[in-house]
């Protein structure tokens, strides 16, 4: 069970040279949660998700309290926006390293990977590491399942 | 003797200088010098292990260790929380009323327990508070770590000079009561009404979100209110006894670690988990410099430095106080005002073998290590600490604003000192 039989293989990706502002409305025009980050030819640079971006609306206080069950209202802080300066930086500020497999990875072997980085979708590249397709936890899981029907 | 005494006057300032640069933990710095400063007295037949060990003031030691282990218990109850909440509740999100409150907090914290502990512990609230109602937690932060400097001063237990001090010159927990709580009360009310001033434009913005901090639910911080109500308890007696411990001739060290002793057989917490808490580095570095300073004393150098002010001392006596003062601030200011206070006992105790009346000295030097420590970012530990902890914010503090804003406190509660100090030196 190869990974390039259950990806889709349709990935909405983004240049390198966009801004913060620019990332974060694709991810929204497209309701996804990882953005895959790609230079010339496809080429996969790195990815950037859903929880990096909205790591700069998170209030400060978050990174010190672990508890917040006492803070029964946000107050200000659900509606302070990022400033404009951050938004218009470039969306390479935010990006982390590519994790991604190659098209004739195992599934049960995507499936591992992205539990030990804790991720919810698998880039997927060629031998040049050209962008191919993308793999969530729900297709991956479900095409394993999907084999059990057969056992007997 | 003379290469002796310059020898080990070079360890002790690279030793200084390398704290002061933060280039290497202070820990590690203290530990290092000690090793040779012994070595080098063994070497040249000044100093031994046995004099070393007897330098250690196992009084001072103790009675941070016990008041370590009081608040590495009280750290997970969420007690701190709980007052910083309250505070932020009565505030009714009125900025001055806030500063005023968590200020108050923070002082009397820091007056019984230690400095550093109440502001890590207070600091992640308020940022919290400032974000929720829609503020720049700075004037916040900053007051807290000022006013925490300068509430230390006020009790023997407050902050680690006066717990040496206390230890060195046989003051008691009621002597510090008597003579410099009063003055403190003075010299506080004075750094708040400037903090006040210098922080007015933040102070009159009126926050985005008011309303806020009244749904914050004090009861929900309190994780364990058994185990909190018990410890404070526990505390309240030990402040108890600390008012009387020289009536009924026990040490400090002695209250404070039999208070951590009953506090742990009635709590019965994982013991490992409160180990982890104590600032054991601290501890090591108190212990290290006693070793490096013991080594000074043995060279003669500390005796040429007391001959050096006995000159100076022929100015009235009042005035050598107030220089004093201003002298122990300044150093305090740019280097841990733990190693001076250290270096400055013997000399001090130096002094008094010449027939000066050193009684008022101790006073001054700890007000001189304690409102100097308010005049740059790395002047005290509860500076440190709250800078680092806005450093991981949007909006940092920077030595710049510390300036502007710590520096004119540390000039006035030293002003005011001295002034107190000169109108009230009979009565020392």
């Amino acid at each position: 069970m190869e990974i390039s039989k259950y990806m889709k293989r349709h990935v909405v990706s983004i240049p390198e040279t966009s801004t913060i502002r620019e990332a974060a409305a694709v991810l929204v025009k497209h309701h996804i949660g990882l953005l895959p980050i790609v230079g010339k030819n496809k080429k996969l640079i790195g990815v950037v998700g859903l929880r990096d971006l909205l790591a700069l609306e998170l209030p400060d206080f978050i990174n010190f309290i672990a508890d917040v069950d006492y803070v029964h209202d946000f107050g200000a802080v659900e509606t302070t926006r990022p400033p404009a300066k951050t938004l218009d930086k470039s969306i390479t500020s935010l990006m982390n390293p590519a994790i991604s497999v190659p098209e004739d990875t195992g599934l049960l072997r995507v499936y591992a990977l992205m539990l030990q980085h804790q991720l919810h979708d698998m880039p997927v590249v060629s031998k040049d590491n050209e962008l191919v397709g993308v793999a969530s936890r729900v297709d991956i899981g479900a095409a394993i399942l999907s084999a059990w029907a057969k056992v007997e | 003797m003379l290469l002796a005494a310059v020898l080990s006057t070079l360890i002790f300032l690279v030793s200084l200088v390398l704290i002061f640069s933060e280039k290497m933990n202070r820990a590690i710095v203290a530990i290092a010098g000690g090793v040779l400063m012994v070595g080098l007295g063994k070497i040249m037949h000044f100093y031994s292990e046995e004099a070393a060990l007897e330098a250690i003031d196992f009084n001072t030691l103790g009675l941070l260790l016990g008041m370590m282990i009081l608040v590495a218990m009280l750290e997970p109850t969420g007690f701190f929380e709980y007052l910083a909440v309250l505070a932020a509740r009565a505030s009714k999100g009125k900025p001055i009323r806030l500063f005023v409150l968590l200020g108050s907090i923070t002082t009397v914290l820091s007056m019984f327990l230690d400095n550093v502990t109440t502001v890590v512990l207070i600091a992640p609230v308020t940022i919290l508070i400032s974000e929720i109602l829609g503020v720049s937690p700075i004037p916040y932060l900053v007051t807290e770590a000022l006013l925490s400097n300068t509430g230390g001063v006020a009790t023997l237990v407050g902050d680690p000079p006066n717990v040496l001090i206390g230890s060195a010159a046989g003051l008691s927990f009621a002597d510090f009561l008597i003579y410099s709580l009063p003055i403190v009360m003075v010299v506080w009310a004075g750094a708040l009404f400037l903090l006040r001033y210098l922080f007015r434009s933040e102070l009159s913005r009126r926050p985005r979100n008011a309303k806020a901090v009244m749904q914050l639910n004090p009861a929900e911080t309190l994780n364990h209110p058994k185990t909190a109500r018990q410890i404070l308890i526990v505390l309240s007696a030990a402040v108890f006894f600390f008012f009387i411990h020289h009536i009924l001739h026990i040490a400090p060290s002695f209250v404070a670690l039999g208070a951590a002793a009953v506090a742990l057989v009635v709590v019965q917490p994982d013991i490992n988990e409160v180990l982890k808490r104590i600032e054991w580095s601290v501890l090591i570095f108190f212990a290290a410099l006693f070793v490096m300073v013991g080594g000074l004393e043995a060279s003669g150098v500390l005796e040429s430095i007391t001959g050096l002010f006995r000159g100076a001392s022929s100015v009235q006596p009042v005035l050598f106080g107030v220089l004093l003062i201003w002298i122990v601030a300044a150093l305090s200011a740019v280097v841990d005002n733990v190693p001076i206070t250290i270096a400055l006992i013997p000399v001090i105790h130096g002094l008094g073998e010449t027939g000066m009346d050193i009684t008022p000295l101790w006073w001054a030097l700890a007000f001189g290590a304690g409102f100097g420590g308010n005049g740059t970012i790395i002047g005290s530990t509860a500076n440190i600490i709250v800078a680092t902890l806005s450093e991981k914010t949007r909006t940092p503090i920077t030595s710049k604003l510390w300036v502007r804003r710590g520096l004119p406190v540390m000039l006035a509660t030293c002003a005011i000192a001295s002034i107190l100090y000169t109108i009230l030196y009979r009565w020392f």
